[in-house]
């Protein structure tokens, strides 16, 4: 057990940050934070693969502790990062303002051909990366060595600040698959569109949602197992407006403009944050192996209700009467920030993705200790397939600025 | 004695150059790199820890491909990859000396590839498994064998074994030649048993398939298990476990359960055993008058059906023409005529359209009339006899003991 001090944190910032994590947090005071899946230096160099030794490092593969983030320009200028993207292998740090452009770490950077000046939005997989500009869009093939982009769009700029939010562009999406390009009705009034493994999950401007692709796993959030091919209304969510929405490999989540964490789809590691039984067996299997009590001593599960696969939207608390402001879902594991700026996550752990300075996979959400103790606020999460980005600032700087007269 | 990892090694290719790694652009650079590293690190002193990791990283990545769509769109370059991961596993598990729990490990990482991967290097995991099981016998040799004492505390369970008419009884010939099988069964379509056409199989003679020889041969070899009492309950569900573990559990009754939890039948059921350990299809032939049909001797699908008392197979027909083989222990077995499909009811929806929604020895009069009308063959198969199931003709099993049996698909 740790300190009862620590305890009291939480309950002091309850009552006075509701108010202030309204005021918007300026990028020079935010500091970006990685753990998990590291084996291509995605998080943090390794330092015995600069050296060009894959001999060993273990523990720089797996980064279960937040590390912060250097995004290094060259000329060893450092940048501020405004947001994160990142797949499987790769990430994209996103500089937005007067001189913003987009960064790579990881198994490859930036196409040779590309010029990211001026880019307001990214999005990168496994075999693409895509720019947003203010007057086009272009997603260039990463596999390649082409000098153009495997596609673009022209987009006509706007009066309003109604800049693009990817995947989603004039007429239609991105997906990670070709076509590149799929359209969307206008009627949908796409607000912001989460893509999961093999599924979408889109939010509209009134705060519906709507899902498609595959259904395997209970994802789509429509009770049953089937695959859509078209936007098909999640009924269940209906008169709950929602604020946003995540798509994991086979689970989904969003929140409502309450504040409410609703989740779906597969629990195969917990990522649902409901008890899971695979997990809790593949954890007794680890334990017996390495108490080498042999199989013998597997117990059966019987008296907990498990879920395996969550086929209707459920609600997860996350800790009583909180509010989530953001959710960002891995590939089976889940993140989210409450308004008190606290960080949660859940499911798949083994690479360090869930930040409790571990490997282990959890099936309730559990708070990542890290950031209280080191006297800071979370205020964003972004998830890669395998790892976890966090935004966090100091305490006393938003203290700062909730006292300061206007 | 040479140790395991001179063998392991010695079935590897002799350098990193000869390793082939080659693959579609479906798998992208960012795993032909971890694949790459793995291959390095197979070929250098790199501490296990690492080469283990590694090769998890490509167990995980390409695990979840293969869950992404559905089976039949994954992409067969994906399965390859995770048969690499087993590969690596596996030389991690055994480079430095390994433990007898890290070599039973290194069988069931060979059985996972052999099972969901794609068939890499000539097979190279086959002849993983051969290499690990040799090394496990000769270590096992030294230990007592307890092993007989156990079999014996099988549950005695008399099951309800039907009175078989004499008219609606199947019937029976021995060794008819091919000629006069073909004229008065093949091409009329007629179920017949074949007597003592499988006499001569090692399974019925000199290498008796006893629980024992089974664990000896396969013990610990990890095989698909259906769990359920048919595969059209809720409840029925698939899972992998290896023999030794399926004989406890399900054969022999060896797992205690608490006491309101009704006890789950376990079925090896539909399961292509001899492709994965050929060592039990040296025990097996297939029977001649498969030559009778057109297709090719290597298209012939095998299966094992293996289970304690109680299976049952719900009414239901397969595309092919199928010889059923009992090899140990007894099954009753109804047949119904394509004929007579109309009267068999036969579910809706398109995944259980080849199965009845009757359930054959209680059938439900008022929701199925016409079932009771439809006429019938049946029998009680023992061991040696062999029924021919002609194609499309429904078939419902239900062992009377703990059985062995092998079906041949052909056509």
């Amino acid at each position: 057990m740790r300190g009862a001090s620590e305890l009291l944190v939480p309950v002091y910032f309850c009552v006075e940050l509701s108010v202030v994590m309204t005021f918007s947090v300026g990028t020079a005071s935010m500091r970006w934070f990685g753990f998990g899946f590291n084996a291509f230096g995605q998080i943090c160099a390794q330092e015995r693969l600069v050296k060009g030794d894959t001999s060993d490092g273990v523990g720089e593969v797996r980064v279960s502790v937040p590390t912060e983030l250097h995004v290094d320009e060259g000329g060893g200028s450092v940048v501020e990062t405004s947001q994160i993207r990142a797949s499987w292998s790769r990430r994209a740090s996103l500089r937005l303002g007067a001189d913003s452009c987009v960064c790579m770490a990881g198994f490859s950077g930036v196409p040779a051909g590309a010029k990211t000046c001026g880019c307001r939005d990214a999005v990168v997989t496994e075999s693409h990366l895509t720019l947003a500009f203010p007057d086009r869009v272009e997603s260039w093939d990463l596999q390649s060595q082409d000098d153009t982009p495997s596609w673009s769009m022209e987009i006509i700029p706007q009066s309003q600040s109604s800049d693009v939010r990817l995947p989603l562009v004039p007429g239609g999406y991105i997906a990670c698959k070709p076509p590149i390009f799929r359209s969307l009705s206008p009627h949908l009034q796409a607000k912001s569109l989460a893509l999961g493994g093999d599924h979408a999950i889109l939010l509209t401007a009134t705060g519906a949602v709507y899902s498609w692709g595959l259904g395997s796993h209970g994802q789509l959030g429509h009770g049953g197992l089937s695959s859509e091919e078209e936007p098909r209304t999640v009924e269940a969510l209906w008169g709950v407006p929602m604020s946003s929405v995540a798509a994991g490999g086979w689970h989904s989540v969003c929140v409502s403009d309450g504040g409410d964490l609703y989740v779906w789809g597969w629990n195969e590691s917990g990522q649902l944050g409901l008890p899971s039984r695979s997990l809790r067996k593949a954890t007794q299997q680890k334990s017996a192996q390495q108490a080498d009590v042999g199989t013998s001593s597997e117990e059966e599960l019987h008296d907990e209700v498990f879920i395996s696969i969550q086929g209707f939207p459920a609600l997860l608390d996350v800790e009583p009467s909180c509010e989530i402001r953001t959710v960002s879902c891995g590939s089976r594991h889940t993140a989210a920030v409450t308004a008190t700026g606290s960080l949660y996550t859940w499911g798949w752990g083994e690479y360090g993705q869930l930040g409790h300075q571990t490997l282990n996979s959890s099936d309730e959400p559990r708070c990542v200790e890290f950031f209280g103790a080191e006297n800071l606020l979370v205020v964003d999460v972004v998830c890669g397939p395998w790892n976890t980005f966090t935004a966090a600032v100091k305490k006393e700087v938003l203290e700062l600025k909730n006292k300061s007269p206007e | 004695m040479a140790s395991l990892w001179s063998k392991i090694s010695a079935a590897l290719p002799v350098n990193e150059e000869q390793f082939p790694l080659q693959f579609s652009d479906k798998v992208e650079l960012s795993v032909l790199e971890m694949l790459k590293r793995s291959r390095q690190q197979l070929y250098s002193n790199t501490a296990s820890a690492s080469r283990a990791l590694n090769a998890q990283i490509i167990l995980d990545i390409s695990w979840e491909r293969l869950n992404t769509g559905t089976w039949r769109h994954v992409d067969k370059d994906w399965r390859r990859v995770y048969s690499y991961g087993c590969l690596f596993k596996v030389a991690a598990l055994c480079g430095e000396k390994p433990s007898e729990d890290e070599i039973l490990q290194a069988v069931r990482t060979c059985d996972m590839g052999l099972l969901v991967g794609a068939a890499i290097m000539d097979n190279i995991l086959q002849a993983f498994v051969r290499i690990l099981q040799s090394e496990m016998r000769s270590s096992a040799e030294e230990e007592d064998k307890s092993e007989h004492v156990e079999a014996k505390r099988r549950k005695i369970v008399s099951p309800h074994v039907p009175l078989i008419k004499e008219e609606s009884a199947v019937p029976r010939i021995k060794c008819p030649s091919l000629e006069s099988f073909n004229t008065n069964y093949l091409l009329p379509l007629k179920p017949v048993i074949l007597e003592g056409i499988i006499d001569h199989w090692p399974a019925l003679s000199n290498h008796l398939w006893s629980i024992e020889y089974l664990r000896s041969v396969a013990g610990c070899r990890t095989v698909p298990v259906e769990v359920g009492s048919r595969y059209t309950d809720e409840d029925w569900s698939q899972t992998l476990l290896t023999v030794n573990e399926f004989i406890d559990r399900y054969i022999l009754d060896k797992v205690q359960v608490s006491e309101n939890a009704e006890k789950a039948l376990g079925y090896l059921a539909q399961h292509q055993l001899f492709d994965q350990i050929p060592e039990l299809k040296e025990d097996i032939c297939i029977p001649d008058y498969c030559c009778l049909g057109e297709g090719e001797e290597d298209d012939i699908t095998v299966n094992a059906w293996f289970g304690p008392t109680g299976t049952v197979s719900p009414l239901h027909q397969d595309p092919q023409q199928n010889f059923l083989a009992q090899v140990v222990g007894s099954k009753y077995i109804r047949l119904y005529s394509p004929e007579d499909t109309d009267k068999l009811y036969p579910h809706q929806s398109q995944l259980l359209y080849n199965t009845s929604q009757v359930e054959v020895e209680n059938p439900d009069a008022e929701r199925f009339p016409e079932f009771v009308k439809a006429p019938y063959l049946e029998c009680v198969l023992q061991p040696g006899d062999v029924l021919f199931i002609p194609v499309k003709h429904w078939h419902y099993v239900r062992s009377l003991e703990v059985s062995f049996s092998v079906s041949f698909w052909w056509s």
